[in-house]
């Protein structure tokens, strides 16, 4: 174990870097007053009983299926209803993805969210293959009701739960062909991890875990289905409903028990599993960027996590106040997610923002779609963040924060072709300069209102603004760098802003600083 | 660019082809600058068809009596398909495939596939980018390849993919590949381009992330220089439709043209996956694949770079022999794939598909993809092909 913390303004700042999307140096000496443990109970509190964000306006109780298909239904009736569907799911996603941002931006308790956000990329599901919004809202509230609770309860409430009944093939798992998908992905990614248990494991996970589907509300009579129709189009509700004919009731032996196990037996099991605790600590360490060359916080935590019976935010606690993670290793070594760097960004220039499907189609530019992991597996997170392509990305920011400007290059580079173009010579190129002219209309369209966003200089340094070059861009550099940052950045800094009219300053060199390798990391 | 191209003249008349040993290559680059990368690299152009392609109404057996009784309202009218071969003929809207057929460039496979097919699009996509059929792995073939072959070329985009999902086929831990939506990303006004030149340049720490972070943003910002002089100095020689594809297609030559240090393009033509009234939508989709790589080539042929790229389409699979009732076809199985470039053997390499002998509605395979995969990697990259594909595929010889 490393030496003991000293508890100073830099190791207040890099807590704040990791839990709260980074915090003001005011912030930082305001917590230096108070012991860590008594900053850290806090802060833990105070992410336990924030408020929910309000539920978007969309979301329907019960859940209706707008492309359910009877006997009566005909084919282009199905069509209409599937496209009109699909464009409606779209629309919802982004706007979901703008909600959640929003309030990332927005709470007083961030932690909630940097915790929610993890359990959304361990826990995950990907919209692209499970194309219902509603789901995604429900387990995001899911993820959020239990991120700083009990891991047991987070587990059961997100496997009996639409999104990852439909995504892992829970829904409709028969004893006579269990599917294995989400057995699998339960002992690999979500609990134990490779090397803990066996094929066999999997094969008798999956028979526990059959008899599940999704329905109405309990008492709502049975419509008809059309046989062979996708499920899509036949679900009547996303319910969690239990069929008992279709479960295999006989015994199973799980990761060495026997018994005739359910799916709360097998999460009991799972969840209880010393492995399971040290494969959730690393992934704790990994993500709020703790060195721990040896495993030695991890098996703290491990031990803690079993000790209390899956208690986050106990085990939580054993990390953000152990020597390795103020280490000196630690420190300014965790490159920061895309939505760690928008969001904040907004918080620590105080921006003035209203989260938008645009400003949201900016972390997935930057590699990071929120409910679009790449795979079941979540975001790697890490060196995997950055590439030339991202880096170009994030080296817009400015741009699009401080400007509201969306940068050349964020939408694809042409339209599709949906349809064959005339022979004709002349009939092509009319069609050809119509086409060009339409999509100019449609990009101007959307760029309308993409970003809600404003810079104002007066709030960025909440009003203290220097005004020797050298001491504001310290001060800028104070707030937005965790890290020392290399000598010749602040002397570059200095003199080009030193080039500057006055009243440029401050913005000027908030893009500037933003442009560094250096603000990359928390 | 005069320089360029001299030295692109010389290498031509020398005893120096564009097939150098990788080994050469390798050392080569090492010791050379950047920009004397590009010109003899072999480059490859992966053209994705998502969703599917009809590959029977691709490439038409025309002549075939099963294929009309299989397909009364979607099949190809004999009348309006233009004829190849004996038994083949294009779909009417592909008149410059035809053209580039006939000038020697374009490579038709049939019958194209692998053992026990998949139907889902997001497995069968994987197993097409991963070459691993039998089981998921985590990385693309290309992507392998690159870590195989490439691991001295000092490159930050050995890959290129103009899109928005990364694709599987660049795929591994040691990723060394570029996705766009759009190469004018890398744009930035004067005085902030200067400035981030200033304040990115490397000075070492003792911060491997930090110093990680200056590495990759010199290199982005070279790169941003590379992309905007290949975009401002190499000018198109033909002219390109207003669609996605084609306009992708425009760049990538252009990128090819300006010798960007890049091996391996990538770009993604969507829709294929016509349930139901094909023949519409199939006309509009083999238009754009037509006039977008017929005008690719011309460009990349004038502009000199054709011997040294390949094209290649492929897509997750074809689709039933029988159409289906809302005059469309469902998901299949063996299919077509097209090889276009200076050193490609023209003409139709395998055999008839078989209509009759059918496995539960699709056809089987005769040709596995990965053989044509083998021929990539080792005909044109001279690489060790059963190194990146885990087995042994005889190279089908479509390479000249």
């Amino acid at each position: 174990m490393p030496s003991r913390i000293t508890w100073d303004v830099a190791a207040a700042s890099h807590l704040l870097s990791r839990t709260e999307f980074g915090g003001t140096p005011k912030k930082a000496e305001q917590l230096v007053a108070r012991p860590l443990s008594d900053v850290v109970a806090g802060m833990i509190e105070e992410a336990k009983k924030a408020a929910a964000p309000p539920q978007p306006s969309w979301v329907k109780e019960p859940w209706v299926n707008t492309e359910r298909v009877y006997p009566e239904t005909t084919p282009m009736e199905r069509l209409e209803n599937h496209r009109k569907t699909g464009q409606r799911q779209v629309a919802e996603t982004d706007q979901l993805r703008a909600w959640w941002l929003d309030h990332m931006i927005h709470t007083p308790a961030p932690l909630r969210e940097v915790m929610t956000l993890f359990w959304h990329g361990h826990l995950t599901t990907e919209a692209r293959r499970m194309f219902v919004s509603q789901a995604l809202y429900t387990q995001n509230v899911a993820l959020r009701t239990h991120a700083l609770g009990n891991f047991r309860d987070l587990l059961g409430a997100v496997t009996l739960d639409a999104a990852m009944m439909m995504y892992l093939n829970i829904e409709d798992s028969d004893a006579k062909k269990p599917n294995e998908n989400f057995a699998r992905e339960l002992l690999e990614l979500f609990t134990v991890g490779l090397g803990n248990y066996t094929e066999r494991d999997i094969k008798e996970i999956a028979r526990a875990l059959t008899g599940w589907t999704l329905d109405a509300p309990p008492g709502t009579p049975k419509r008809p289905i059309v046989p062979d129709a996708p499920r899509a189009f036949c679900r009547d509700g996303l319910i969690p409903t239990f069929v008992k004919e279709k479960h295999d009731a006989g015994e199973k032996t799980i990761l060495g028990k026997t018994g005739k196990f359910g799916v709360n037996e097998v999460l009991d099991i799972v969840a209880a599993q010393p492995a399971t605790a040290r494969f959730i600590s690393a992934k704790l360490i990994a993500y709020f960027g703790a060195s721990d060359p040896n495993n030695e916080l991890r098996d703290r935590m491990a031990a803690k996590f079993s000790q209390t019976r899956g208690d986050i935010a106990a085990t939580l606690t054993v990390l953000l106040t152990s020597p390795e993670f103020f280490a000196k290793e630690s420190r300014g070594s965790l490159i920061k997610s895309p939505v760690h760097l928008l969001v904040g960004t907004c918080r620590l220039l105080n921006l003035d923002v209203t989260a938008t499907p645009s400003l949201a189609q900016v972390t997935a530019a930057m590699g990071q779609e929120l409910f679009n992991p790449p795979n079941v597996k979540g975001w790697p997170g890490g060196r995997d963040w950055i590439s030339a392509g991202t880096l170009a990305v994030r080296y817009h920011l400015p741009e699009i924060l401080f400007d509201g400007k969306e940068p050349a290059g964020f939408e694809p580079i042409a339209t599709e072709r949906n349809f064959a173009l005339p022979a004709d010579e002349k009939a092509r190129r009319e069609m050809i300069a119509r086409i060009w002219d339409f999509d100019k209309k449609r990009r101007e369209e959307r760029k309308k209102d993409g970003f809600k966003v404003s810079f104002e200089t007066a709030k960025v340094l909440d009003g203290a603004v220097p005004e020797k070059p050298e001491e504001l861009v310290a001060a800028l550099a104070a707030r937005l760098y965790v890290i020392t940052p290399r000598p010749d950045t602040l002397t570059t800094l200095t003199e080009i802003v030193r080039n500057a009219p006055p009243a440029e300053r401050v913005k000027l060199a908030c893009r500037l600083i933003l442009t560094t390798p250096e603000y990359q990391l928390a | 660019m005069l320089p360029r191209i001299d030295r692109r003249r010389f290498l031509s008349l020398g005893a120096l082809t564009t097939t150098v040993p990788s080994f050469l290559v390798k050392t080569g680059s090492l010791l050379a600058d950047e920009k004397s990368l590009g010109n003899r690299d072999r480059v490859l152009v992966v053209v994705q068809l998502a969703g599917g392609n009809d590959g029977l109404n691709t490439l038409v057996p025309y002549r075939d009596e099963e294929y009309y009784k299989a397909r009364p309202k979607i099949g190809v009218p004999r009348t309006q398909s233009l004829k190849i071969a004996d038994d083949f003929a294009l779909h009417p809207e592909t008149g410059e495939l035809r053209t580039l057929y006939d000038a020697g460039v374009l490579a038709i496979v049939t019958n194209v596939g692998y053992p026990n097919p998949n139907r889902s699009h997001f497995r069968a996509t994987e197993i097409w980018e991963t070459a691993y059929p039998d089981k998921p792995v985590h990385t693309g073939w290309i992507g392998r390849y690159f870590d195989a072959e490439c691991r001295g070329i000092p490159s930050p985009m050995l890959g290129l993919q103009l899109g928005e999902k990364p694709a599987m086929t660049f795929a591994h831990p040691k990723g060394r590949a570029v996705t766009l939506t759009n190469p004018s990303l890398f744009a930035w006004d004067d005085a902030t381009s200067q400035a981030m030149e200033r304040l990115n340049r490397v000075v070492p720490t003792d911060n491997p992330q930090l110093d990680f972070l200056q590495r990759t943003s010199n290199e982005t910002l070279a790169l941003s220089r590379k992309i905007q002089d290949a975009l401002k100095d190499v000018k198109s020689m033909t002219e390109y439709a207003p669609f996605n594809f084609s306009q992708s297609l425009k760049v990538v030559a252009q990128m090819i043209a300006a010798e960007v240090p890049t091996r391996v393009y990538y770009v993604s033509l969507g829709g294929f996956d016509t349930h139901t009234t094909q023949p519409r939508r199939h006309a509009g989709l083999l238009q754009e694949l037509s006039q977008g790589l017929h005008s690719f080539l011309s460009d990349l042929k004038a502009l000199g770079h054709l011997d040294r790229t390949l094209v290649m389409t492929f897509s997750e699979f074809g689709r039933r022999v029988a159409e289906n009732e809302q005059q469309g076809t469902d998901h299949g199985t063996a299919n077509v794939m097209f090889l276009a470039g200076g050193k490609v053997k023209a003409g139709i390499h395998g055999g008839r598909p078989d209509l009759v002998d059918l496995n539960d509605g699709d056809m089987k395979f005769q040709i596995d993809f990965r053989s044509v995969y083998a021929a990539v990697l080792q005909d044109w990259f001279a690489a060790d092909a059963k190194k990146v594909l885990g087995t042994e595929f005889k190279p089908l010889p479509v390479i000249g």
